[in-house]
């Protein structure tokens, strides 16, 4: 008998300020059953290296002072590298209209924009989890 | 009729009135209830029974004078008006100035400047890409901040340096110096932070401390300290909240100054606090007025102070960025105007109106001159800055004033219990959970967000009534290569002599424990970077013990 595993998320931030967002988004998550790994502000290297380490599911960027396009196509190059293409990128924050499909071309799963309510940020976690994990 | 028999005739006729109130809102529950921010009923009607225990002048007297309670000037806006200061901080230095001239071209009244030692390291790192810009302005060396500062005479203005950066608190200074500017001419402030326990025998070398040090020994009209509240009332706390840790953090202040064997009289006239304005607008205006008064009691009757200047609280506010909506934009022009029509009956000193377009981007131009003009209008056209704490003695904003002030003074003396970092870690946890349940509010449809959760409209149509955000400022990635360019030149003109000396006397000073202001001004003299100063330093006790002593922005090392 396996136990379930639960669905395993870190959530970093592009600089330590603007923490509102990112830490109600963690608490909405954690109360839904899963494990968020608060990776706090991090680079683009320092978040492939913890979701490594955290074997997660999803890596939840939040973005709020840097340019978003820039950071994400890094971020991805990243995975690439290190071979993590299968945790899932959801990316949360400022995000101008324009950049969604540009980030969604580069492999970000959702962009949550500014007014996104936590139950479709959770509905979305939970029904997209790269692997089996929690989809059961 | 006496005093007693008036009142006693206002209670018949109010328990009657919340007899009626009771009827009829039982009919209507979703119309029953509202609440403070800090939980208390806001009830449907205030009157003399409400305020029956205030005594004027022990709980209001006259504006300039104790308890200060209706404005820190006996004059108000009258003979000073609250200094203009949006926030800028785009590009490199050129871009940046570039705006400013424009603003004070506008009408802006003061400098405040976002990005100013933001990251601790060089402009040619990898970690400054996608960042480079647009958090801000970008600053590497002296060089910057003497780009930043030309066309604009610093004698004339109030600088304001958002952040706690040392190094750029330094070059601020020096370019004074260069231009000649006495330093006792200068006038300005810097955000600062004193960390809790920021002072104790074996942490003397907290760079927050030390600028406060040197201020009150050097620059007379430089406010030392800004305590921010703001920061941390945007994760969604209550006003009360935030009152209580703006003062803690004041007292905080205070006494680490003291442990330097600073006199109280002369480090309290200069600590200044930070406010939001927000969406509860009486309570608002309450709160300005609650957290004044209790200072001033606090540092009259508490500390001891003897200088009058002692007991004012000065204060910026810039209004609130949590409010404001991606959805249906323009509408944030008319939040923004009633906060800062909030803060202007509050008495606030200074302010800085966000822009309708920050809710997706650093505002562009034209949507930051709209954030000047709302202050322009409220100031010129509307009567609201002519008379004194206008809403001074309404029964409603008195009891409101009252029992902010009350609740305030219980939360701080629950912090100062506590005491340092168990305090600050207890004042977080709430802060996440009211983010959170403020978050679960609107969602739920409790809170209404109007565009959000009610009179929601679909971006199609609001783009066809040209009620979107139009053009959005545009992050130019080509800045960085500029800034790089800067850095260079920088570096293959610089002293090299003066450079090894700078960098030897600097890590000297850090390991002694001196206070780092003049070493770190001989270091930006001598033009080193910022990242290369973070480098000096950490090479002598390392990061952790740096940033300890030196605050909040090295975060971005990692």
């Amino acid at each position: 008998m396996t136990e379930e595993r639960k669905i395993r998320f870190l959530l970093v931030a592009d600089s330590p300020g603007h923490t509102t967002g990112y830490y109600v988004v963690a608490r909405a998550l954690r109360e839904a059953g899963i494990e968020v790994i608060l990776g706090g502000f991090q680079q683009p290297s320092g978040m492939v290296e913890a979701a490594a380490q955290e074997d997660v599911d999803y890596i939840g960027y939040r973005i709020m002072d840097r340019e978003p396009r820039i950071v994400v196509s890094l971020l991805m190059e990243r995975l690439k590298e290190r071979g993590l293409e299968h945790a899932q990128v959801v990316v949360g924050g400022i995000i101008p209209r324009d950049d969604v499909p540009k980030l969604k071309a580069m492999g970000v799963g959702e962009v949550f924009r500014p007014g996104a309510k936590l139950a479709d940020i959770v509905a979305y976690v939970k029904g997209h989890a790269p692997r089996s994990a929690g989809s059961a | 009729m006496s005093e007693e028999e008036k009142l006693r005739e206002i209670e018949t006729l109010q328990q009657e009135h919340e007899r009626l109130a009771a009827q009829f809102l039982s009919r209507y529950p979703e119309v029953a209830e509202r609440r403070t921010t800090f939980g208390l009923p806001l009830k449907p009607l205030y009157t003399p029974l409400d305020v029956a225990d205030n005594d004027y002048v022990r709980d209001l007297g006259f504006p300039g004078g104790y308890p200060l309670t209706r404005g820190v000037r006996p004059l108000g806006y009258r003979t000073k008006e609250w200094t203009r200061r949006q926030v800028v901080g785009l590009g490199t230095a050129e871009e940046t100035n570039e705006r400013l001239r424009y603003l004070f071209q506008q009408g802006q009244t003061g400098f405040s400047v976002c990005g100013m030692g933001y990251a601790p390291y060089e402009s040619s790192d990898e970690r400054s890409l996608g960042i480079l810009g647009r958090g801000g302005v970008w600053i590497d060396t002296l060089y910057d901040i003497e780009t930043l500062f030309q066309g604009i005479d610093m004698e004339q203005i109030t600088i304001n340096q958002i952040g706690e950066s040392v190094a750029i608190f330094a070059m601020i200074l020096s370019e004074a110096r260069r231009q000649g500017i006495p330093f006792a001419n200068l006038r300005g402030t810097i955000q600062n932070v004193v960390l809790p326990g920021g002072e104790g025998p074996d942490l003397r070398g907290n760079h927050g401390v030390d600028v406060v040090e040197y201020c009150c020994h050097h620059l007379p009209r430089w406010n030392h300290t800004s305590v921010s509240a703001r920061d941390i009332r945007e994760q969604g706390i209550s006003s009360v909240q935030e009152i209580a840790i703006g003062i803690y953090g004041g007292v905080s202040t205070i006494r680490a100054a003291l442990a330097r064997g600073i006199d109280i009289d002369v480090v309290a006239p200069r600590l200044t606090f930070f406010l939001s304005a927000e969406d509860e607008f009486l309570e608002e205006v309450a709160k300005y007025r609650a957290a004044r008064r209790m200072w001033a009691r606090l540092m009259r009757d508490r500390f001891g102070t003897k200088d009058p200047r002692s007991w004012l609280m000065r204060f910026h506010v810039q209004t609130s960025a949590i409010s404001l909506t991606a959805q249906q934009p323009l509408q944030n022009i008319i939040r923004s105007t009633i906060h800062a029509l909030a803060a202007v009956l509050g008495g606030a000193q200074s302010m800085s109106v966000n822009s309708f377009d920050e809710v997706l981007a650093i505002p562009t131009e034209a949507a930051a001159i709209l954030s000047l003009r709302t202050q322009q209008i409220i100031l010129h056209e509307t009567d609201a800055a002519a008379v004194i704490d206008p809403l001074g003695g309404s029964y409603c904003i008195e009891a409101l004033t009252n029992q902010l002030e009350d609740e305030a003074g219980k939360l701080l003396a629950h912090l100062e219990a506590m005491g340092g970092e168990k305090a600050w870690a207890y004042i977080w946890e709430e802060a996440h959970q009211a983010g959170y349940r403020r978050q679960q509010a609107i969602d739920r449809g409790e809170r209404a967000v109007v565009g959000v959760n009610c009179y929601v409209m679909e971006e199609e149509e609001e783009k066809a009534l040209g009620l979107d955000v139009g053009q959005v400022f545009e992050y130019d990635p080509t800045w960085r290569d500029k800034q790089i360019a800067r850095l260079e030149k920088v570096k293959r003109e610089r002293d090299a002599q003066k450079l090894e000396a700078a960098k030897k006397r600097l890590a000297e000073a850090y390991k002694a424990r001196e206070n780092i202001i003049e070493p770190m001004m001989e270091a930006v003299q001598a033009y080193l970077s910022i990242g290369e100063i973070v480098e000096v330093l950490a090479a002598v006790h390392g990061l952790d013990e740096l940033e300890k002593r030196h605050g909040f922005y090295l975060s971005f090392l990692y």
